[in-house]
């Protein structure tokens, strides 16, 4: 057992001899740099040669000392002594070009000048180092980068080499994509299959663009075996961008779906409870998204630690003054027009005019510049070219949100109870002790609030300025119309099927097309269905 | 026939008459007035298209209850029309197409714009066209019941439409820089005082006979039907009446007249793009009849002429007051005067018998 254990130990102590000694081997520092030192432009290349072609073995501290070296050669820092000793000077001081120890500069000392063809080689020895010294990914993924623009003159098991060092995913894939690339171009069919079949795992339309450059060349249909692999490979990539650009459409169409909800639902309810339309709800939207503003303005001031939070601390801020605002609005004039329908259109209007003036004059007419913040930045690639991003699902997930908590109100509060009593009818709701003027307020109230929260969820994705409102209304009354009037369900229902419709016409007629054949279609629908697609009942 | 001409028609009526009158007599210099100024004329003639087109949605809106918030829509088909014609006759004149159709790289014109050479062909589409166009909307609207609030958000939402329909430029008619370029109106030059003058008389003309006309209708038996609809539509249906075609007729009608204030106030502007679709400015229309007062044309006359002329004098005095000046209006008037500023005379007389009477004791509210 001990003997065993023993003969082990000193194998591996012998290879890790073995691996030290070739590492040590592996370059030649003097060599490199007396070549460097040259006085003819061959002979630097001929250097910078040398260190390309060992990069693939070095150990992190020779790549870091052929890093610094070259470094110096490209900034006029590496000074030759008469009698081949070399020096880097830097602001750290004076270093022996060899051991990177303290040293002193020699006596009649010159920089070499990189020619033009040795600063190409310069940056791609620079890229390939970096792959194997210690340096942060990014470096890494920017070398990468590099060396996928030169790849000519590589030393073949670079990638493979450097494949075997990376950790981090970015590079790595990175890598991987180089190296199908240079497979691309060699000669053995083999070795192009294999790359074509690495180019199609990553199924966006840019690749399959790329694949069917390749058909096209010549070079790859003279072989059945990779022209067979390259037709796979472009059916393969084709299916999953489809499937992609389906789900994409589908996501879009939600988030579309989700603002149009998110503006319709309180003009919904407060028409279906009180014949009346809010031509304000736009500017209630408006309002929503300048108070989530002026909450992240205070955060910025009073508490810049919780700044990134600021689309969730204003929820609440921005329900209690949008949902005051409405109540005002209630109590002010709706009020006193309850028998002239027809004049709260022009009442509502009156006020946005009003509320669009006021903002202009208190905050300007130009967009306001919201914060991203770290969590609402970016997407996931899922497949394809489908791109989850997370501020467009923020305004799924938040109208998601609305929508339970609204029906969570409308079904389990006694306020639920007695605006669907009121809604359904409103002299008899009167008769059994309901107050249905407070029910009117507190309704208006509730609707408004929703609609600031609209807008709250809008402010990351739509541009804030005062006019921003007056787009939604007409749009929000036809979903109204469609899901039927007072119908939580319609709505929602209503929503999605709009922007669905939009999103699914758009890219092909263009957003006017979109515009005019959603109205053709709910005025057709309400030929149909004048109640709307879900009716409510009530006697009225 | 008392009921056509009361104080208010006789007093409109007597205004316009003078202007009609006035107008290309003092042009001709018949009669020594002071200089006539271009830009009051033009004012002048602009402000009674506006009436005109305030007094189209009067009539469906004060005879019939029902608020259109889209006639914007027929406003600037009929203005459309007439900008073909004048853009064809400049074309006859100049032989120089119009930039919009040289932007899209159109060698000429379309071959059916030459329907619009003719003056009275122009003249039949304007008022055939968006009769048509009103009559298809209101078929399909009003014989599903669309009505009241839901009706008038319809008409926005139509005109609405229309308006991102004509911002493409590939539609047809100019894009968002619509068309201009206009040579002559009837023989005279553009941007004349002899063609302003004829155009604010033609103006002052058509709104008094819609005036008187609209009135007579009003009065007769056609109009007590409209009223009745207004009033309590399902009752009139029940008596066996069948208010489709009434309310349709009425329809169209208004938006006839409203297409003849749009041929009538583009030659004045120079100009017609799609911003007079713009659904703000057929809500504000209803304005203009709101603050004035319903049902007698007059009103809309009012209120036309007194918001637009504060609109034109407070647009060079102070623009940013202007916003805040007609919303404080608009919710002055709908919470204090129900029927507007014809309401001020009947209300103020009940205030005063109030004021000497002292407060009643007021009942509890049920």
């Amino acid at each position: 057992m001990t003997a065993m254990m023993r003969r082990v130990a000193a194998g591996v102590l012998l290879a890790m001899m073995a691996v030290a000694s070739a590492r040590a081997e592996a370059i030649d520092r003097r060599a490199v740099l007396a070549q460097l030192c040259g006085t003819g432009a061959a002979e630097s290349l001929a250097g910078l040669r040398l260190l390309l072609d060992a990069a693939p073995g070095l150990s992190p501290a020779d790549a870091q000392w052929g890093l610094a070296v070259a470094a110096a050669f490209s900034g006029k820092a590496l000074h030759c002594g008469a009698n081949g000793e070399a020096v880097l000077t830097g602001p750290g001081g004076t270093v022996d070009a060899a051991t990177l120890q303290t040293g002193a500069l020699p006596a009649d000392s010159r920089a070499p000048l990189p020619s033009l063809r040795a600063r190409v080689v310069l940056e791609q020895v620079s890229a390939a180092l970096t792959l194997f010294a210690d340096t942060p990914a990014r470096d890494r993924l920017a070398a990468v980068r590099t060396l996928g623009r030169r790849s000519d003159g590589l030393p073949a098991n670079l990638v493979p080499a450097a494949l075997e060092r990376a950790h981090d995913p970015a590079v790595v894939s990175a890598l991987r994509d180089m190296q199908a690339e240079a497979g691309l171009h060699a000669a053995d069919p083999q070795r192009r299959i294999d790359a074509i079949r690495t180019i199609g795992d990553t199924a966006t339309s840019a690749t399959a663009t790329r694949l069917r450059a390749l058909r096209a060349d010549p070079a790859f249909s003279a072989d059945p075996a990779v022209s067979a692999a390259l037709d796979g490979a472009i059916a393969r990539v084709d299916r999953r961008v489809a499937i992609g650009n389906a789900l994409s459409l589908l996501y879009n169409g939600i988030s579309a779906g989700s603002v149009l909800f998110m503006s319709a639902v309180g003009l919904a309810i407060i028409f279906g409870l009180m014949g009346v339309i809010n031509l304000a709800q736009g500017e209630l939207i408006m309002l929503g998204a300048y108070v989530t503003y002026c909450v992240q303005q205070a955060l910025v001031m009073a508490a810049p630690a919780w700044v990134d939070w600021y689309p969730l601390l204003a929820i609440p801020v921005v329900f209690v003054i949008t949902g005051a605002a409405g109540v005002v609005i209630e109590l002010a004039v709706i009020r006193h027009l309850y028998q002239r329908p027809l004049m709260t259109l022009l009442a509502t209007w009156a006020i946005s005019l009003l509320l669009i003036n006021l903002v202009r004059v208190g905050f300007g007419t130009q967009n306001l510049q919201f914060m991203t913040p770290p969590w609402l930045r970016g997407g996931v690639n899922l497949v394809g070219d489908f791109l989850v991003t997370w501020n467009h699902l923020f305004a799924i997930g938040f109208a998601a949100l609305a929508l339970l908590a609204t029906a969570a109100l409308l079904r389990l509060t006694d306020l639920g109870l007695f605006i669907r009593a009121v809604t359904q009818n409103r002299g008899m709701a009167g008769c059994v002790g309901i107050s249905s003027r407070r029910i009117d307020m507190a309704a208006f109230g509730f609707g408004a609030g929703l609609a600031g929260l609209g807008g709250l969820a809008l402010s990351p994705i739509y541009n804030v300025n005062p006019t921003m409102g007056t787009g939604f209304i007409i749009d929000s009354f036809m979903v109204v119309v469609l899901g039927g009037v007072g119908s939580l369900a319609g709505t929602a229902l209503a929503s999605l099927g709009v922007g669905l419709v939009n999103v699914g016409i758009e890219p092909y007629y263009g957003a006017v097309a979109a515009k005019v054949i959603a109205l053709l279609l709910i005025i057709l629908i309400i030929q149909w269905r004048p109640e709307g697609l879900v009716a409510t009942r009530g006697r009225r | 026939m008392s009921g056509v001409l009361d104080r208010g028609t006789l007093t409109a009526g007597g205004l316009l008459g003078l202007v009609i009158v006035l107008l290309p007599l003092s042009a001709l210099g018949v009669v020594p007035l002071p200089a006539l100024p271009i830009y009051g004329v033009n004012l002048l003639g602009q402000i009674m298209c506006f009436a005109l087109l305030a007094m189209s949605v009067d009539l469906m809106w004060g005879g019939a209850g029902v608020l259109s918030l889209g006639h914007g829509l027929f406003f600037a088909f009929g203005g459309y029309l007439c900008a073909m014609h004048l853009l064809r006759t400049a074309f006859a004149e100049t032989h120089v197409l119009p930039d919009f159709l040289l932007f899209m790289g159109h060698g000429g014109f379309p071959s059916w714009w030459s329907l619009f050479d003719s003056p009275a062909t122009t003249a039949l589409a304007i008022l055939a066209l968006p009769a048509l166009l009103a009559f298809a909307f209101g078929y399909v609207s009003f014989r599903s019941r669309v009505n009241g609030v839901y009706f008038s958000i319809i008409t926005q939402a139509l005109t609405y439409t229309a308006m991102l329909l004509m911002f493409r430029n590939d539609t047809g008619f100019g894009g968002n820089n619509g068309m201009t370029g206009f040579r002559s109106v009837a023989g005279l030059p553009a941007g004349s005082l002899p063609a302003a003058v004829l155009l604010a008389t033609l103006s002052g003309c058509a709104v008094l006979v819609v005036l008187l006309g609209g009135r007579l209708l009003l009065a007769s038996r056609f109009g007590r039907l409209l009223t009745a609809i207004r009033d309590d539509e399902p009752r009139l249906r029940f008596l066996g009446y069948d208010t489709l075609w009434l309310k349709l007729a009425a329809w169209c009608l208004s938006a006839c007249i409203a297409a003849v204030a749009g041929a009538l106030y583009v030659p004045q502007v120079g100009i017609i793009n799609p911003s007079l679709l713009d659904p703000a400015l057929s809500l504000e229309i209803a304005v203009w009849v709101a603050i004035g007062g319903r049902g007698g044309l007059c009103g809309a006359i009012l209120g036309a002429a007194l918001i637009n002329g504060a609109k034109f004098w407070l647009a060079g005095a102070a623009p940013t007051l202007w916003p805040f000046v007609l919303s404080l209006l608009v919710l002055a008037v709908v919470l204090l005067l129900p029927n507007g500023l014809l309401d001020l005379r009947n209300r103020s007389r009940a205030w005063m018998t109030d004021l000497s009477r002292g407060p009643l004791p007021r009942l509890r509210a049920p």
